[in-house]
């Protein structure tokens, strides 16, 4: 069974009748991982004996009658999201044996449904970045251009089909970019409609838990099984109620698509034909597109790198080498701590904290992160206000083709890739992304960004625009 | 003293909630380290905090008890620093909008006028856990962590610089510890570490504007300790002053082997905590209906209560202000009255000599082993006349040392009251014929004399004997002779 | 050193993390690219608007007091130094 081609439905249908058994899918999964994963390193850890005895559980439960919308589904886990089972290293070297006593919300959920976790995925250091670059392993390549980077390495592992769903973490556009960079589709969700419960996030206020997939389908059929109220993560509590969803259907509904003119300006000349490309494609599938104006993208990216840096460092300030990890050695305490510290946090990571130490402090805190506070307001309302006059809008993912893998990229340079996901995150409004075309056989995404809990609309959306030709792997 | 005394408290309060304030570990006192702890309260990575809704109601109702104005919408902040005891590198506090603020109580100032005391803000907090140095054993050179106590729920209470001496200082701790246990929200054990206060002391000229140079007072573990301690850096700032130098703005702490402060650190400049509302929480919001009805549900205070003894219980207004100084007592005393309904004869015993026991072992009465049940037993055998009231002390102490019911004391010990004639009768008889002098001095009208025989009695019988028994056998025998 | 500079090394000392001289050199540098980076966001016109503090909407979210005893080894054993019952870290004079 070829996972690129099919749909999670027609494999779980499938193990459920008996086509195949979870463990016989599994088995091959696994087998396919090692001979993929070759050279492009995706993983952190693989699951072995666990994920087959896990095939073997669900297989024992189907013969009993058990309701598996997920049966025998192989997925990923992004190694910042705990699994009791494989160690969860937060992309830090001192953490690669360290198994945490919980598993996270999502992939306990997806668990339940059948799904059999396959491996950890690696990570940027400490979770922190768009790229895999930092990541304390080495980055992810691209499947599609292996001098390049993944920009996530669960996307890498759905685009060379070692897994059918990639659990991931989103802050800045880790997921939305990875998805982009491999050509297949991502979801970040709307504030609250998923558990971060197993989250180890580097930035509490924009971090959230989505899927990459093969395709929007794909994405539907577990948005359900993920999404809704969780007493551990309080954002949650707005679900409390059920999901105040807000679903269009394409084709028995206008749908209005906003069009953002000048944030295009924004980019190189081939990208820029793809969208015009994509949009005049959504036109012609009978949408309705309506010009809009964004005019706090560059803006709303500072104002997310201010309050990103801050909260991560006071998030990752629990790695202090006491109750885990690895502790320096040292002979009184504050050496203790500044060398566990620096052992546990990367060079990205210990850049990250000490700069939001610098902007949360006394003289700084009013200029820089309470400003950032208040552009984050006007992010909103601007996003807000554009959402009132069409049903979703269209936007770039990443601003430039995946990083080479070798090659020098100042850290500004990394951060300014998070130009067009930053300020959707900061907006709390959901996003998906979707293929949009290619430049010289590299995959492009976009982002279809909706009002808060349209993210039916959005896949419904996606769907009817794909498969786009993004050619073959 | 020439100088004006500026005193202001910050006291810590434990609340009386089953749980930490963010996680489901148990909140109470356990002597094993670590075994209240679990991933939210050890600060492991990717688990979120989650409220708790007992110590929320709990904090505001301790806010309306202090009479404070409540915000209806507030937050909890993060208070970044690094300590052992402090597991994610911050204390989640609130900082920004406290719950409660602008609140008062009121103390009798040091000329015994009604004074109100202000209190600038009361807010929701997380404890740290406790650290202990030792040098030998296991640990080697090590410090070691005790995470039991991290996370439990705190509310601070923070006075205005209105306290004006050491004694109003003890006043308003005296009285806030008795707002808190009425209003049933914490026990306020100083010595357990349930109430713990830190002091602000500075001392200007009578009738300046600004507040002199203030020192921070730390590590005072009794409300002695804290008057103490006082006391004497009151001194010392003065001193100071006198010889014309400026105090130093220091933390001091206070050595209780010592009787004396001594330094911590000098503060060069304000620690910067970075404050910033915490991300993982949702903020908390209060209807204006739901304050009203906090105060409107405010257990009663020890006025209100004292107030109520006098009328319900006809005690005198002496005996009702020391029972109920102490939420404990007042309990201790009511529920004796459930047993034995005699309210003066109660109170006189529980604000005499069980008060008396309680002092030495350094209890609180719910902590006692005797109970209500055994006092009022004590006192039924004084109403029976089965012993003395002098017996009955006895009886008592025994009791409350040995964890023995007093009935039981009384027949182990042969303590009951001897109420046979016949058997007084001989001893009476002896006691008039070896005291002629004083039998002459009675029948010559000294009435004091009779007393003396009977005294006398008493002490051959150990004082068992039935002392209105034997006035009447004296005064019979001593007119038929 | 400049108000930038002098705030660095506070942050450093603040957040307690080891850096080599190499290291420390380079986020001077790099602070100050990216404080001139920021300058932007510093000009944009906010006036007397509140910033946002939540990114949810949720309010009172509370759990109720009933107290649950976790699993202790499994939590124990990822301390790097655990003997007798304590987390153990160099010794404090106090």
């Amino acid at each position: 069974m070829e996972l690129r081609k099919t749909t999670v439905h027609r494999v779980a249908e499938a193990v459920l009748e008996g086509e195949i058994t979870a463990h016989q899918l599994i088995d091959k999964t696994l087998k396919n991982c090692s001979v993929l994963n070759e050279g492009l390193n995706i993983f952190n850890a693989v699951a072995g004996v666990d994920a087959t005895e896990q095939a073997r559980a669900i297989d024992e439960k189907i013969k009993q009658g058990g309701e598996l919308p997920l049966a025998g589904i192989p997925i990923t886990v992004k190694d910042d999201l705990c699994y009791g089972v494989l160690p969860t290293s937060f992309g830090s070297s001192a953490f690669s044996e360290f198994i945490s006593p919980v598993t996270a919300a999502v992939v306990e959920s997806l668990m339940e449904a059948g799904a059999v976790v396959i491996g950890k995925t690696n990570l940027d250091d400490m979770g922190q970045g768009s790229t895999t670059l930092t990541s304390p392993g080495g980055a992810t390549a691209n499947p599609w251009q292996a001098e390049r980077t993944a920009g996530s390495a669960g996307a890498a592992a759905v685009a060379t089909g070692i897994c059918m769903l990639a659990v991931e973490s989103d802050s800045g556009g880790a997921l939305r970019q990875g998805a982009s960079h491999c050509g297949v589709a991502g979801l970040r969700p709307t504030t609250g409609r998923v558990s971060r419960h197993g989250l180890n996030a580097h930035c509490s206020s924009f971090a959230r838990v989505g899927i990459t997939a093969f395709s929007c389908e794909n994405i539907s059929g577990v948005l359900d099984i993920i999404s809704g109220f969780d007493e551990r993560d309080a954002a949650t509590a707005v679900c409390r109620k059920g999901i105040p969803e807000i679903i269009k259907t394409p084709g028995s509904e206008d749908i209005t698509i906003g069009y953002p003119v000048t944030a295009f300006d924004f980019l190189q000349p081939e990208l820029r034909e793809v969208f015009e490309q994509a949009r005049d494609d959504f036109a012609g599938l009978g949408y309705k597109i309506k010009n809009i104006d964004l005019g706090l993208l560059r803006e709303g990216l500072q104002a997310y790198y201010i309050i990103a840096l801050a909260e991560a460092s006071s998030n990752h300030a629990r790695f202090d080498g006491i109750r885990f990890g690895k502790t320096g050695e040292a002979d009184n305490l504050e050496n203790m701590y500044f060398q566990s510290r620096a052992e546990i946090l990367g060079k990205e990571a210990r850049r990250r904290s000490i700069f939001g130490t610098f902007l949360l402090s006394k003289g700084n805190y009013g200029r820089y992160y309470r400003q950032a506070l208040k552009i984050w307001e006007l992010i909103r309302q601007e996003f807000a206000g554009v959402l009132k006059e069409c049903d979703l809008l269209m936007l770039p993912t990443a601003k430039n083709l995946p990083r080479q893998l070798k090659g020098e990229v100042s850290f500004l340079d990394e951060w300014s890739d998070d130009f067009f996901c930053a300020p959707v995150s900061l907006s709390g409004m959901p996003a998906l992304t979707i293929p949009a075309g290619q430049v010289n056989r590299i995959p492009v995404g976009m982002q279809l960004v909706g009002p808060p809990f349209s993210e039916k609309t959005l896949l419904a959306v996606g769907s009817t625009s794909g498969p786009r030709d993004t050619g073959t792997l | 003293m020439k100088y004006e005394v500026v005193i202001g408290l910050e006291v810590h309060v434990e609340l009386l909630t089953g749980c930490k304030l963010f996680c489901a570990c148990p909140n109470r006192f356990v002597p094993e380290p670590n075994v209240n702890t679990c991933p939210v309260c050890l600060g492991f990575p990717g688990i979120l905090p989650q409220m708790s809704r007992e110590a929320l109601q709990q904090a505001l109702t301790a806010a309306v008890a202090l009479n404070c104005k409540v915000a209806l919408y507030s937050y909890f902040d993060r208070k970044n620093y690094f300590y052992p005891d402090m597991p994610k590198g911050y204390q989640i506090s609130q900082y920004h909008i406290p719950l409660g603020s602008s609140g008062y109580l009121e103390i009798e100032d040091d000329r015994g006028v009604l004074k109100k005391v202000g209190i600038g803000r009361v807010h929701m907090e997380e404890d740290a856990g406790k650290l202990l140095h030792e040098t030998a054993g296991a640990s080697g050179g090590s410090s070691m962590v005790d995470y039991n106590r991290a996370g439990v729920p705190l509310i601070e209470i923070v006075s205005e610089p209105d306290l004006r001496s050491s004694l109003e200082a003890r006043r308003y701790l005296e009285k806030l510890k008795s707002i808190m246990q009425y209003a049933g929200v914490s026990d306020c054990k100083m010595e357990e570490g349930s109430l713990r206060c830190d002091a602000n002391v500075s001392l200007r000229n009578p009738g300046e504007e600004i507040f002199g140079i203030k020192t921070e007072l730390k590590n005072m573990n009794s409300f002695r300790a804290v008057e103490k301690s006082l006391d004497h850096e009151i001194k010392r700032q003065a001193g100071i002053l006198d010889s014309g130098e400026k105090v130093a703005t220091q933390t001091l702490r206070w050595d209780e082997d010592r009787q004396e402060t001594i330094v911590m650190r000098g503060k060069l400049e304000a620690d910067d905590y970075r404050c910033f509302a915490d991300p993982e929480l949702a903020p908390i919001q209060l209807a204006e209906t739901e304050v009203e009805k906090a105060r409107h549900n405010l257990p009663e205070m020890a006025g209100e209560r004292a107030k109520r003894f006098v009328e319900e219980y006809g005690l005198p207004e002496y005996d009702a202000g020391v029972l109920t100084a102490s939420r404990c007592l007042a309990d201790y005393f009511e529920s004796c009255l459930e047993f034995f309904n005699k309210p003066k004869e109660v109170s006189n015993w529980v604000m005499g000599e069980f008060s008396a026991h309680l002092n030495n072992a350094g209890l609180e009465a719910d902590q006692a082993s005797f109970v209500p049940e055994d006092m009022a037993e004590l006192l039924q055998m004084i109403d029976n006349q089965e012993i003395s009231g002098k017996i009955a002390k006895e009886v008592l102490e025994k009791a409350f040392q040995g964890g023995k019911k007093p009935r039981r004391v009384v027949e182990e010990e042969g303590l009951l009251q001897i109420s046979d004639q016949s058997e007084l009768e001989s001893i009476v008889d002896r006691i008039i014929s070896e005291n002629p002098d004083t039998v002459e001095s009675y029948r010559g009208g000294k009435s004091k004399a009779l007393g003396h025989l009977v005294g006398q009695v008493m002490k051959e019988t150990r004082g068992k004997a039935n002392p209105q028994l034997v006035n009447e056998l004296l005064v019979k025998k001593i007119d038929s002779q | 050193m400049d108000s930038a500079a002098v705030g660095l090394e506070k942050a450093i000392e603040a957040i307690k993390i080891g850096v080599s001289d190499p290291e420390r050199d380079q986020l001077h540098r790099e602070l100050d690219q990216f404080l001139g980076w920021l300058e932007p966001a510093l000009e944009v016109d906010t006036g007397d608007l509140e910033g946002l503090v939540f990114s949810h909407e949720a309010i009172n979210v509370l759990r109720e007091d009933t107290p649950r005893q976790s699993d202790l080894a499994e939590l124990q054993e990822a301390a790097p130094n655990f003997t007798g019952g304590f987390y153990l870290v160099p010794k404090i004079m106090e």
